[in-house]
């Protein structure tokens, strides 16, 4: 059977910043190939370039250099513009510290992304997507009213409301505590199931890498492993 | 448009949590756009006034003015057969006061006598109240006159009393209030007094030559095109040399003053809103400072630029209409508060109403500024990577404005500065103003940002509350760039008309006793030359005495072109306006500094020489040889200019912009004008011996016509500095927006600094030395620049030497610190009092 094509490649991505103490190289050469429906865990120490790689991946953040191609386009030379609208409806992002919108209710916050997209029921879907993340009694609320798992619901149910084609997740649980850290994995891998997305998720939990499929390890900016998870490529 | 949709509702969602954060921002625009709204307002009501009570300003449809004769009976027909007329007469003479046969006390009085018909509108007030006519009727012995009370006050008289004007005695009857047409007559040098035509010729003041205006006013007993009256007027007596007024521009000086203060006063409610434009922006900045996760987040969810920018945008200009339709009330409701406190004491009529032309003006200045001060934060924000996200707080990104946002935010401006010269009534000097207030501006934004790049790149000092107080300077969001281009404008300003202001006064008072005379004398006769000579000479303190033929006449054409055809620059019209002094001499004047051509011969006898005003040559694009006619008593004289002079007004001496030569002018019939420098100590007898001996002659003293002066010019400066204040309360206003907004910070570094110890005595050290070194810079700034526009205000425009005041200077200085750190103190006040514990404590 042919292998179907991935979903997203990076090839030998360099990422440099600059900051007040000179030039500061992040990523270091890194090459990947996500599969669709493939779920990949990158697991790495603090400053080993976890989050740029999952920026540069979701086209957050332009490269140094390499390239980056995303769904199929080639994202490494897109505007800011361009890439915003690309990622209407090909990406979702689930943020450590939530990032939902203060000054709008949990319904309008998931809704947003659907509105960006042009879609003419947003606020349908996007009750939907607050059902399945079982937030239906929490609609009108505003996130300074929404307990910090609760939020995260509300990240979650933004993200996926577009239905996108990967979601990237940047220490999902790393804000809450063990419990409601659970909760949302458990929520975060059965939309997934539900969907069937790709998942790319940065964590430095050991415990939330192994429910992925693929383990990715970084240090210093550079891929120093790539395997299977054992536990479930044998299933 | 999708996009504008769509940004509305998110743009509204976001309003839903209120706009705490704009309280700054609606408060400068109010400020700046209900100062112009209530300025345009208020001029539009005297104007509108001063059209609708054209008729009664001017005393009748048309005013018909000649100079020194009466009109002729064919010119008086002429006249009446548009309607009735009243006949005027106005001079200046001296009124005596009279108690038994002795004259005693003596004053310059404005003397004006009226026939039986006046006023054709309007009602002259009298106190008490009775009949005009009756009041000023003669009998054998004694005629009736009305006067001001500043006249009683000034001879120590009271009703009933009598007053000697030339040799005929007047009786008191009432007290003049109000002359319904006084605001056309022009400038008074003594109080008025009203006496009848009848009883004029009784005073033996008619003399020929003397300096007499002769004024003719018609109520037209059929509408008649007022246009068309002049044209016939002129076409029925091409020599008359009658000036003509109409009831549409009935007091054109008063017209012209408005204009002129409303253009002043405009421009200073433009820095106000320029002031209020920098809070504005620094308010809109760190707003969105405040929502740059969201816009990130925003990015992240597939928002463009295009979105982000209309998003806030749209928020801005939400805030801006409220602000500019709040301002608009409180400027349209300026001028029925300006009626309700001084309605009876405004010095010309006002149509106090709600004027709609002044509101959108105002408006649109307004919208505008906001628009120019908020698009380049607005823009830069578009900028905002999702990445800032992740790291922007420990390597912030440079973001830049596009360029198309940036000619969006200067093309804003540019409506601004061309509304602002398109109503401006001399465009010259609404250049100069707005081009300084912008050239200031950026220059103080330059010093800004050098100032900081100074300070982080200085070397580190060894006093920590001095280092900690220089570092909170120059870190980023602090308020040291709003504060100094803010309230350094409006502190220059300040500077400027305060420096101005004590540059003209020392003008006025100073400069002229060493070279003013004491004296001024007019209307001496020329069989009575000798004998004043003498009674001059018998003071022994006299001296730069000085006795010149004077003659009165108008400039009628330049060069065969009519004057009022004649291409003129705006300073020189003031010229050709209406009657000027002339004077003949055979010889050059000691003073005439020529500086083109040259002065006739002593014997010349040919066709008339002319020596001319050199700037106002300049002025009207003259020079030497080109010709000139006059017009003196009716009778046009042509002459060719020979000379040019530089004429100094501010010498206090005789000064002539016209000398002709002798031939043709003197055997007009004339009268002389002497001046004369006396010690302070033989003053008064100099004045009682020339009234005692020539009541004829009008004696004014210099001292009181320049206290005179002086006391308009310091009401108008009163005036000035108030309206200045405007622009700094716009300056505390970003003052108060940008301590506001740092306030978040300076209460984080402040809580640090006492959990490792520091005291709030130590601490409110530091900040009096961050606020009071900002102050005391500002205010050394605002002097600078503002020294720096009162020296090239006073030299290139006023054309007088410029005089520092200590004072002033003092005061900006000192004023522009002491603000800047009680604000400060007061801002910090938070910071101080809080708990380390509670704010360690808080999410």
């Amino acid at each position: 059977m042919q292998r179907p094509a991935p979903l997203v490649i990076l090839k030998d991505v360099h990422l440099t910043l600059s900051s007040a103490a000179g030039a500061v190289n992040i990523l270091s050469g890194v090459s990947l190939d996500i599969g669709p429906g493939e779920a990949v865990a990158l697991l790495g120490p603090s400053g080993s370039g976890k989050s740029s790689l999952l920026m540069v991946a979701a086209g957050l953040e332009s490269v140094t250099s390499g390239e980056v191609v995303l769904s199929g386009k080639e994202i490494t030379r897109l505007g800011e513009d361009a890439l915003a609208r690309f990622r209407r409806s090909k990406v979702g992002i689930v943020f450590q510290s939530f990032h939902l919108i203060p000054t709008m209710t949990a319904l309008e916050n998931v809704a947003v992304p659907l509105e960006l997209a042009g879609k003419k029921n947003a606020f349908n879907r996007a009750k939907a997507e607050l059902d399945a993340v079982g937030l239906s009694h929490r609609v009108d609320h505003y996130p300074s009213q929404l307990s910090g798992g609760e939020q995260q619901r509300v990240a979650l149910a933004r993200a996926m409301a577009p239905e996108p084609a990967v979601l990237f997740a940047d220490e999902p649980t790393g804000n809450l505590d063990t419990a409601t850290g659970e909760e949302i994995a458990n929520l975060l891998f059965a939309l997934r199931a539900r969907s069937r997305t790709t998942l790319f998720l940065v964590t430095h939990e050991e415990s939330l890498a192994r429910r992925c499929g693929r383990i990715i390890r970084l240090k210093d900016g550079r891929i120093v492993a790539d395997e299977p998870h054992l536990a479930l490529a044998k299933a | 448009m999708p996009d504008v949709v769509l940004s509305w509702k998110l743009a509204r969602r976001e309003m839903r949590s209120g706009l705490s954060g704009f309280r700054i921002f609606f408060l400068c625009l109010v400020l700046g756009v209900a100062s112009i709204a209530g300025i345009e307002s208020l001029s539009a009501a005297f104007l509108t006034g001063l059209a609708e009570h054209g008729r009664t300003l001017l005393g009748g449809d048309i005013a018909v003015g000649l100079v020194h004769r009466p009109a002729t009976a064919a010119e008086r027909a002429f006249l009446e057969g548009y309607g009735r007329v009243s006949e005027s007469v106005s001079m200046r003479a001296m009124a005596y006061a009279m108690r038994g046969d002795q004259a005693q006390e003596r004053q310059l009085v404005e003397l004006r006598a009226v026939d039986g018909s006046y006023p054709l509108f309007g009602a002259v007030s009298l106190s008490p109240a009775g009949s005009l006519a009756r009041n000023l009727t003669c009998d054998a012995e004694l005629c009736g006159a009305i006067a001001e009370q500043t006249l009683l006050d000034r001879l120590h008289l009271g009703l009933g009393g009598t007053v000697r004007i030339g040799t005929q005695k007047f009786r008191i009857a009432a007290v003049l209030g109000r002359e319904p047409d006084r605001i056309a007559g022009g400038f008074s040098l003594g109080p008025h007094i009203l006496i009848s035509t009848d009883a004029l010729p009784r005073t033996g003041l008619i003399q020929l030559g003397s300096l007499i205006n002769y004024g003719y006013r018609i109520a037209f007993a059929r509408d008649v095109p007022l246009d068309r009256f002049r044209r016939a007027a002129v076409a029925a007596f091409p020599d008359a040399g009658w000036e003509i007024r109409t009831r549409n521009n009935a007091a054109p000086g008063i017209r012209t003053f408005v204009e002129q203060v409303t253009m002043f006063l405009t421009l200073v409610g433009l820095t106000a809103l320029a002031v209020g434009g920098v809070g504005a922006g620094q308010a809109v900045q760190a707003f969105l400072d405040r929502k740059r996760d969201e816009i990130a987040t925003l990015k992240s969810l597939g928002a463009d630029g295009a979105v982000i920018f209309l998003l806030f945008f749209m928020q801005v200009m939400a805030i801006a209409l409220g602000a500019v339709l709040f301002g608009l009330a409180l400027g349209a409701v300026i001028p029925f508060l300006v009626q309700f406190f001084f309605g009876a004491d405004l010095p010309a009529p006002a149509h106090f109403a709600i004027y709609p032309r002044p509101l959108v003006f105002a408006a649109i200045f307004g919208l505008f500024s906001a628009i120019a001060f908020a698009v380049p934060p607005l823009a830069r924000a578009r900028e905002i990577t999702p990445a800032s996200l992740f790291r922007d707080i420990v390597a912030p990104a440079k973001r830049t404005a596009r360029i198309p946002y940036i000619a969006g935010a200067v093309g804003a401006g540019a409506v601004v500065i061309g509304l602002a010269l398109y109503l401006a009534p001399s465009p010259r000097f609404a250049e100069e103003f707005l081009g300084g207030a912008i050239a200031i501006l950026f220059a103080l934004r330059m010093i800004a940002v050098l100032l900081r790049l100074a300070l982080k790149r200085a070397p580190r000092l060894k006093r920590p509350e001095l280092r900690l107080a220089l570092a909170n300077l120059a870190r980023p969001g602090a308020a040291t760039a709003g504060v100094i281009t803010a309230l350094g404008l409006g502190l220059t300003l300040l500077a400027t008309v305060a420096l101005l202001d004590s540059t003209i006064s020392a003008q006025v008072k100073d400069s002229l006793p060493e070279t003013a005379p004491s004296f001024f004398f007019v209307d001496i006769q020329p069989d009575q030359a000798s004998v004043f000579d003498a009674t001059i000479h018998r003071f022994r303190t006299a001296s730069a005495y000085r006795r010149t033929p004077m003659i009165r006449g108008r400039i009628v054409s330049l060069r065969g072109v009519a004057a009022k055809d004649a291409k003129v620059a705006s300073d020189a019209k003031w010229a050709l306006a209406g009657d000027r002094g002339i004077t003949y001499a055979a010889g050059r004047p000691d003073d005439a500094k020529i500086t083109e051509g040259s002065w006739w011969p002593a014997n010349y006898a040919g066709p008339t020489l002319i020596s001319f005003d050199a700037e106002l040559a300049r002025g009207m694009g003259l020079k030497v040889g080109d010709t000139m006619t006059l017009n003196v008593l009716g009778r046009e004289i042509e002459g060719r200019i020979a000379n040019l002079r530089d004429v100094n007004f501010r010498s206090g001496r005789q000064n002539f912009i016209l000398i002709l030569s002798p031939g043709l002018i003197d055997k007009a019939p004339h009268t002389f004008l002497a001046t004369v420098r006396v010690d302070p100590a033989e003053e008064e007898a100099l004045y009682r011996a020339v009234t005692d001996r020539f009541p004829n002659v009008s004696a004014v003293r210099v001292k009181d016509a320049i206290a005179e002066v002086n006391t308009l010019l310091q009401e108008l400066a009163f005036g000035v500095r108030a309206a200045s204040l405007v622009t700094i309360i716009a300056g505390l206003l970003v003052l108060a927006g940008a301590i506001a907004a740092g306030a978040r910070a300076r209460l984080y570094d402040a809580t640090v600094l006492k959990v490792v110890g520091a005291t709030r005595a130590w601490l409110a050290g530091v900040f009096m030395l961050e606020y009071g070194l900002l102050g005391v810079l500002t205010g050394a700034l605002g002097l600078g620049a503002g020294t720096l526009a009162a020296y090239l205000v006073s030299r290139e425009i006023f054309d007088v030497p410029f005089a520092f005041d200590l004072t002033a200077a003092i005061l900006t200085v000192f004023g522009g610190a002491a603000v800047t750190l009680l604000f400060g103190l007061v801002g910090a006040w938070t910071a101080l009092a809080a708990r380390p514990a509670r704010q360690l404590r808080a999410p």
